[in-house]
This record gives structure tokens, sequence and C-alpha cells, in this order.
């Protein structure tokens, strides 16, 4: 008994310590103490800069950080690579931020984290900066740098989805998603991502979106999701799977399973990111498909969620000069339209869009301008992590016949107020 | 022990149970291996023979340098823990088996808690120290982690190993004058050799296996661990999962166990009878 | 059983300073571990369960408030916690009870002698071998629907359950996920069964034949309740593991269709969501759980966790 006693009085007294040592933080930083910089801050800096971004599949990130180097003999830029997968990625990032190590001085990040790394206070306010950039930006990639007013970080480069469908067997894209669903239950189905993960949340936003639903309001303040609109896209999606127009197994489905079942020859249709064109070009089906923007829902245009990365600079870097410097240059035209053809990451620069070179390699240059044109932001807010979490949880059970649409829009939007509420 | 009884039914009922195991427990491996040796569209096949073999998934492994600096990584953090582990982990158990001391229920318990504490609650704190005092992305940082949470089982066997050896050796050379560390050092772990190798081995595993303070607590590739690594193998391409290569490297990185599995198992089995599980 | 020798008796006083001079010497040799434990895991810990005490912000790093056992209320009203430990539980249970029986199987063939032998043992190690994360790829491609392994074969054979989604269904799921499991670690179950069998005596088996028992019965009273030790330590270790399991259902399902564990939830608040209060509350409850598992196993099957420490007199 005594040893008992004993052994918690210790564990409680290490407690005690841990709290003294680690907790009861002052609470600094946050949005509204962010540092700004300038335009002219860039000239004349020096230094190293570290890139913080997921992997360089292409070796295009290299390239790039060669041609700074030797362009500008008194920076040097180096490049830590983080794994593919963009949970890991957040993840890395965080880590190093709350730590406030200057570890990473730019900071690649997927456009969901932006506002989330705003409110922390995390990175360097570059509303000017932004601004004297902006006309040579798509406007909807500008969007997903924004917060509370300020912008926070240079668009890298953008996404948007895209309709592919077999040619042999359809000849003509279907304009509205009620025909692509028609059709694909007469012949081979249609595709998506489906699993319980952000790539859900996207493929359900693009047919909220299109119906005219939205998540948040303007000012994110309030929970909009409860709508007649949500319900109708949850009932749509449910009723593709019941009816089989959807194959019960797109409920398994991420990026590349759902585009290796399309190169397979099992689905009619499928919704994906621009890159599964080039792995398509390479596949059996090579000839036979093609991309089409999306269709209309609910009587409405065809509505896609932006995708793609931003550059921001950390708060804690050493170099701030040094990092917006190599940022900048790395929206310049030359890097995007590189970055476009050998990594097929989509720029943000309008120009390479109006590039001749680039259209002829990649033939559906057009159509992914008008995409991203026409993309709309995912919700802008510190909690987006659980505001997704909210909806693809909830689109799942309804895609798995466990929950009514009914039952899923009202758990969305208590979910969603309930993560808002977070201080 | 023989066969009792002759019989063919028992002998034919033997066999299948030997193939039954070795399909069992080889058919994933043998998965891996078949992966291994293909490419592009043939990974999404199901097909139990590679339609066109070939090695370019393990060429492409051993031409990245990051899996390479991984393998050695590994071997150093894996080889150290299991080192430590068996040097720190005997001294412990010797003490808990044989020598009269206060609260000895009361340490086992809380050693054996120590290890089921979900890792995952502790893997950000372990971060802020390791950053606060240096060993941020180093070999000691990553042996640390695996050396505590591996302590604890290691110490279980090696004192149940130890509290089997018949007291009167030790007795005996005490009488003829040793002290105790003497005779532990020349007694006792050599007669509990098996259950130090038997610990050894399952330490080892552990340690080459370790996954998430490896991806914590390293930053760089010359000091990241191979699972770590894998985690950062890539397609050519956006979203592509890199199934060959993975392949390879789960091959190219299960040998070496199978090896010293291989040239350490009759020890293994000799100790684990002589010692813990009899009770 | 353990054939102790007798001591031979020394006078009281040098009896007292050779237990000074033990419990120095024992301070002495324990005093590493316990420093490593301490330092890596015991204050880390200590610090969990303090971060489990507050509410951190999401918008100002490092501002917290100290919500005593707030987060603890809100993970015990809260339905998915009671889900993934309903979860967590059943998939224990189900898993170690087949991990058991199938070690036991194993164990019992590799206990016959014959040739060949000491390659089966290296090959039952492999699946303990193979890195978890990679063990769990390799079985989400083969039970992938339409292109998978499985299915391939099944439909190819035309037998039933070729067009099932074994990772989208509620059930397979768990199903597929157990079966992983017991995978990967029937075979250290059989290891440690196997050294309990060649544990018994061979004069024990001579013995119960001349009596007249056949195979069943000599099993059932000799080889059984001579393995309860080996048995109960296999258990407490597997079940202590199984119930943090967190890699297999990650890569399998992410938690989807009836797979979520404590783990997966507790890293999800943690990891994901950034609620550092309620992610550690999340862990604390999965430790405070597992202990509680460990201690009825102690109390009802016995252990040998006692008699490895009782005073020897």
């Amino acid at each position: 008994m005594v040893r008992y006693l004993i052994a918690l009085g210790v564990c409680l007294a290490t407690v005690g310590l841990a709290a003294c040592g680690g907790g009861g933080g002052s609470g600094g930083g946050g949005a509204s103490e962010a540092k700004t910089l300038q335009p002219s801050d860039a000239k004349g800096a020096s230094g190293s800069v570290t890139w913080c971004i997921g992997k360089d599949t292409s070796g295009a990130f290299k390239t790039a950080v060669e041609k700074f180097n030797k362009q500008n003999p008194n920076l040097e830029a180096k490049l830590l690579e983080l794994p593919e997968n963009a949970d890991i990625q957040r993840e890395q990032q965080i880590q190093r931020l709350r730590a406030e190590s200057s570890e990473c001085d730019l900071l690649g990040m997927d456009v969901i984290w932006t506002a989330e790394y705003a409110a922390s206070g995390w990175l360097y306010d570059l509303t000017p900066v932004v601004e004297a950039h902006e006309k040579e930006f798509i406007p909807s990639t500008v969007e997903t740098v924004e917060y509370e007013g300020n912008k926070w970080a240079l668009p890298f480069n953008t996404n948007a989805g895209f309709l592919f469908y077999r040619t042999n067997e359809v000849p003509k894209p279907p304009s509205t998603w009620e025909e692509v669903y028609k059709e694909a239950k007469e012949k081979n189905g249609l595709v998506y991502q489906g699993e319980r993960y952000e790539g859900l949340t996207v493929d359900f936003l693009e047919l909220l979106y299109s119906a005219g639903g939205k998540v948040l309001s303007e000012d994110g303040e309030t929970v909009e999701i409860d709508s007649p609109e949500t319900r109708k896209a949850l009932e749509f999606m449910a009723n593709g799977i019941e009816e089989g127009a959807v194959p019960k197994a797109v409920t398994t489905y991420e990026e590349e399973s759902s585009r290796r079942a399309f190169e397979a020859g099992n689905a009619t249709f499928m919704r994906n990111w621009p890159y599964a064109y080039a792995l398509g070009k390479e596949s059996g089906i090579a000839d036979e498909f093609a991309v089409a923007k999306f269709p209309g829902f609910g009587g409405n245009e065809g509505a896609g969620v932006v995708g793609g990365y931003n550059l921001g600079i950390s708060a804690y870097t050493d170099n701030p000069d040094g990092s917006l410097a190599f940022a900048e240059f790395l929206v310049t035209p030359p890097v995007q339209k590189e970055m476009f053809l050998k990594a097929t990451l989509p720029a943000v620069a309008t120009a390479v869009y109006k590039d001749p070179e680039v259209k002829k390699e990649i033939p559906f240059t057009e159509e992914l301008l008008k995409a991203v044109e026409q993309a709309q932001a995912r919700p802008v807010s510190p909690v987006y992590t659980e505001i997704s979490e909210a909806i693809f949880n909830n689109v799942f059970e309804v895609l798995n016949g466990r929950q009514s649409a009914d039952a899923a829009t009202s758990k969305m939007s208590s979910e969603i107020e309930d993560a808002l509420k977070r201080f | 022990m023989s066969l009792e009884g002759t019989g063919r039914l028992r002998h034919v009922l033997l066999w299948v149970g030997v193939a039954a195991i070795v399909v069992f427990c080889l058919f994933p491996f043998y998965w891996l291996i078949n992966t291994s040796l293909k490419t592009g569209a043939d990974l999404s096949s199901a097909n139990l023979l590679p339609p066109s073999p070939t090695l370019d998934n393990y060429t492409s492994i051993f031409e990245d340098t990051a899996f390479t600096m991984a393998l050695r990584n590994s071997a150093i953090v894996a080889g150290s823990v299991t080192a430590l582990s068996l040097l720190i982990g005997s001294f412990a158990g010797y003490a808990l088996a044989r020598l009269h001391l206060p609260f000895k229920f009361l340490i086992l318990a809380v050693l054996l808690s120590i290890s089921t504490f979900p890792p995952i609650a502790i893997a950000a704190p372990v971060f802020e120290i390791w950053t606060d005092i240096g060993l941020y992305n180093t070999y000691l940082g990553l042996i640390l982690p695996s050396l505590a949470f591996g302590l604890p089982l290691t110490v279980y066997i090696l004192a149940s190993f130890f509290r089997d050896i018949p007291r009167e050796l030790e007795e005996a050379a005490l009488i003829d004058g040793a002290t105790r560390f003497q005779a532990f050092r020349k007694i006792v772990i050599p007669l509990g050799a098996p259950g130090v190798v038997t610990a050894g081995l399952l330490v080892f595993i552990f340690a080459w296996n370790e996954f998430l303070f490896a991806i914590t607590l390293t930053s760089t590739p010359d000091r990241r661990t191979v699972p770590a690594a894998i985690a950062f193998f890539t397609g050519s391409q956006q979203f592509e999962i890199p199934l060959g290569t993975i392949s390879a490297a789960s091959v190219v990185v299960t040998i070496p166990l199978i090896v010293l599995v291989l040239v350490f198992q009759r020890r293994i089995v000799a100790g684990l009878t002589a010692g813990a599980v009899k009770g | 059983m353990e054939g102790e020798a007798e001591r031979l008796p020394l006078p009281r006083r040098g009896r007292r300073s050779v237990f000074r001079q033990e419990r120095r010497l024992g301070a002495a040799m324990l005093a590493p571990a316990l420093a490593v434990i301490a330092l890596v895991a015991a204050y880390p810990i200590c610090y969990a369960v303090w971060l489990s005490l507050n509410e951190y912000s999401v918008i100002t790093p490092g501002l917290s408030r100290f919500v005593g056992l707030d987060n603890y209320r809100e993970a015990l009203g809260s339905s998915v916690f009671w889900g993934a430990m309903k979860t967590t539980v059943l998939f224990t249970a189900i898993s170690v009870s087949l991990e058991l029986v199938i070690g036991l199987a194993m164990a019992l063939v590799m206990h016959q002698a014959f040739r060949g032998r000491a390659l089966l043992r290296a090959v039952v190690l492999v699946p303990w071998a193979i890195l978890t994360v990679v063990t769990a790829i390799t079985w989400r491609t083969i039970f992938e629907p339409e292109l998978g392994f499985v299915n391939t074969m099944l439909s190819a054979l035309s037998l039933p359950g070729g067009n099932v989604v074994w990772l989208g269904e509620e059930g397979y799921a768990l199903g597929v996920l157990i079966f992983a499991d017991v995978w990967k670690t029937a075979p250290f179950m059989a290891l440690l069964l196997l050294a309990g069998l060649q544990g018994i005596p061979g004069e024990l088996y001579d013995a119960a034949k001349v009596d007249g028992a056949n195979a069943w019965q000599r099993f059932r009273s000799v080889t059984l309740p001579l393995l309860v030790p080996a048995i109960t330590v296999a258990l407490i270790f597997r079940t202590l593991d199984a119930l943090r399991i967190f890699d297999l259902p990650y890569v399998l399902t992410k938690g989807a269709n009836g797979t979520e564990t404590l783990s997966l939830i507790a890293q999800k608040e943690l990891v994901t969501n950034r609620n550092t209060g309620l992610g550690s509350a999340l862990a604390v409850l999965t430790f405070i759980t597992v202990m509680g598992i460990s201690f009825l196993y102690i109390r009802f099957i016995g252990g040998n966790i006692r008699t490895l420490t009782e005073e020897e007199e």
C-alpha cells in the first residue's frame, strides 16, 4: 500500500515539474501580430534559404534551385524535401513551426493549410508583395492566400479537377453530372475519390458548389452547409452508387486507385486531377481517352475546387529577405513554365497558358486555364482540417448507405460549428 | 523429441502442417518479391508471376543515396539499441532476479507500463526536448527512444532467464571469494546466453521496424532510418505510390533479419526452453 | 519447481551487511535502465498527462488554459470514443484468440523433429520481421477491389466473393484487419509457445501413455496445463500490443468501416487536428484501458510477474 502511495506521489511530482517546465505559454503571435514584408525587402538579400516542400518527383525543383543560385551569387537556396504524402508534409512543417525552428525558411504549403498557418502567426504578412504581382496570377489562386483581409503567401502552383472519359465509349462528353451518371449507368461506370479522406471533401464540394451551395459564410463565421443544395448533392451521390452508376469500390479509392481502375478499362468516366493525363498517355488506353471540363449540376455551370501549393515565409526564418527573393523567383513565368512542363504542376502565372510551346506539349492547356479560373477555394479557416473531417466523415457514411442525406447534413453542420468554437 | 509413433497418417499430417505454415507465412513475402520485379502498369495487376520481370526497382533504390544511407543508419541505430539494451537490460534483469531490493514488483510494473503508453502522445514532447538539448537529427536522439521502449521487454526476458539459472553455481563462486558482480559476469551471463540472444533478436527487430520516432526526430537523409526513408519514396508523378520500389526496399531490408534469425535460431529456442516460460 | 539450493546460514550481523551490499549493487545495476526510461519515457509521459489537463489554442500558439478534467469528460461522452473502444476490444479479443490457437498449432508442428526444422523456424519469423507499414500496404493491395489478388483469384475460380469490396464493407474490413494482424503475430506466439512445449519433460507423456491416454487426452492433461505460464506471457504481451494497434488500420482503411481503433482517434486529435489537450487525454485513456486489462490478466490468470519478484527466502 505504502509503495503505491509513494509511486503516485512521485508521478504527481513529475507532472508538476513538467507543468512548470513546459506549460503555461504566454501566447505570442497570431495573425494580428505578424510582420509584413515589402517587395523592396528582397533587394540586396544574402545568405541561405531552405525550401521545405514535398518530394521533388521530377527534378524540376532542383533545377529551379540551381538556376536561382547561379543568378544570385549572394544567395544560396537549398532544397529540404518532405515526404510525398501531404498529411506527413503538414505534420513535419507544423512540428518545426511549433518548435519555432529556423530550419525551414520558405514553406511549400498545400492551399488548405495557408489559413491555419496564418492564423497561428507562423507566416510573414506578404500583402504588399502579392498585390504587386497580383495581375500575373489567375485570380482564384490568389483567393487561396487570403485570410482576414491580408495575403499570406505567394501562389506557387494550382490544380483543378477534370472529367476524364473513354472516347471509344462516349463520343461527346456530357454537359451535366446528371447526364454523366445516366451514361455511366448504361456503360461502364464513373469512378472518383470516395475514401474517407480529403479527396472526398473535394469531390463533394465540386458538386455542392455547382449546385450553388456553400460551407461557410463569406466572413467564415457562420456555417451555411445546412441547405437544400447540400441535401441534393448528397442524395445525388448516394443514388449514383445505389443505382450502379458508380461502383461501390469507389469508397476505397484515392487518386491512384481510381486512376488505375480507369486505365484498366473498368470505368467509362473518371474524376481526377491533371496529373492522371500524363500517366494515362503512357498506359494501355493512351489513345482512347480525353478530358473535358466539369459538367454542370442542378442547372448551373460546373464548378471545380482549387488545389495546388502556396509559398509562405516562416515567421521564424533567419533570412526573410532571401526567402522573399527566392519565392519571387519561383513565380516568374519561365520557372512556372518549367514546373508545368516537367512536373505537371499547373502554373499560377497566366502568361504560361498563352505560351505556344506549352500549348503544344499539354493539349488541354486551355481547358485547364478555364477550369482553374472557374474553380473555387475550399473553406478558408484555421480549423479547415476539422471542417474537412466533418464533411468527409459524413459524406462517406451517406455513400455507404449508412446515413440519410438529411441526417448527414445536420451532423456536418453541427460538427463544423463545434470546430469553429475552438479558440 | 521424435515423432511419437510412426504411422503414415501422422507423417502426412505433419507435412501438410508444415506446408500450410510455409504458405501462410511466406505468401505475402512472396507477393512483395513478386511486386518488386514489376514496373509500370504491371503493378496494378494481380499476376502471381511478374509478366516481364525486371530488376529496375532494385537498381533504382540502390542508386538512391538516401536509401543506402538509410540502410547504414538503420544498422547503426538498431545495432546500438540492441547492444545497449542487452547491456543495461542484463544489469537490471540480474538485479531484479537475484538481489534483495525493495519495491521490486513496483519497479517491474512501472517498467512494463512505460512500454504500454501510446508513443504518439509523447512524440511531440520528445521532439521539443530533443530540439532544446541538441539531440534532434542525431543518432543518439534516435537510439534513446527505441532503447527506452525496448528495455522493459528485454529486462523482463532476461530477468526470467537469470532467475532460472540454478543458484548453486553462483553460491559456489561466492564462497570461493568472488563478488556478486563477478559471479554475474562469469557465470550468469554465459549461462543465460540463450536468453540474451532471444532478447537481442526481439529488440533488434523492434528497433529496425521503429517508424514513429524515426520520422519525428530526423530531418535529413543522412540520419533517417529505413522505415522513415520508405515514407519518402515517390513515384515519378504526383500522388503515385511507388509500389515497385517500396517492395524492393522491403525485400532488401527483410533479408538481413532472416539471415540473423537463421544464424541464431537454434540459440533462441534452446534459450527460450531453458528459462522464462517454464514458470 | 525451482530447485533452490539451501542458503548457507550466516550470522545475523553478516546477513544484514550482505543485504546492504546487495541493495547497493542492485541500485547501481538498476540505475542505468531506470535513468534511460525516466529521461526518455517517464518525463515525456508525465508531460503528456499535464497536456491532457489543458486546452490549447489553434489560433494563438502557446496560449493555453487549464481545463482540468474537461478533455476527459469530452472524450468519455463522445460516441466516437466508445465506438473506438468497442472496436479495439473486439479486435483484440478475436485477434489474440486466433493468434493463440494458430500459434499453438504452429508450435505443435514445429515441435516435431524433422529435417528442415531450423529453416521452418526462420520462415516463421518472416511475418514478424517485415516492416509493419509495408505489410499493411501489401495486404491493402492484395485485397483491393477488382484489381487485387484475392478478388481476381476468386473470380477466376468462380468462387463467391469475387465482387466483395473487402475494405469497403463493415465487418469485412474488420475481418481483413484481424487477418492481417493474426498473420503478422501468430508466429511470435508460436515461438513463445514452442519454448514452453520444449520445456515439458518427455517422461510425463510416457507416463500418460502407460496410463492409456490417447493423443487428445495427453494434450489436455499434460500439455495444456504445463503450457499455462507460456500462454500467459504470450497473452499479456500480445494483448498489450493489440489494444494499441495503429499502423495496420491506418494504412488499410484509415479507420473507416468499423476499424477505428483507440490509437487512431488519439492520433487524429493529437496530430491532425492539433487538439493537443483532447489527444493527450485520449492517449491517457488508452493507457489506462491497457493497464486495466493487463491488471485483470495478472489477477485472474496469475502470470509469473509476481513470482518473478517474490523475495526468495
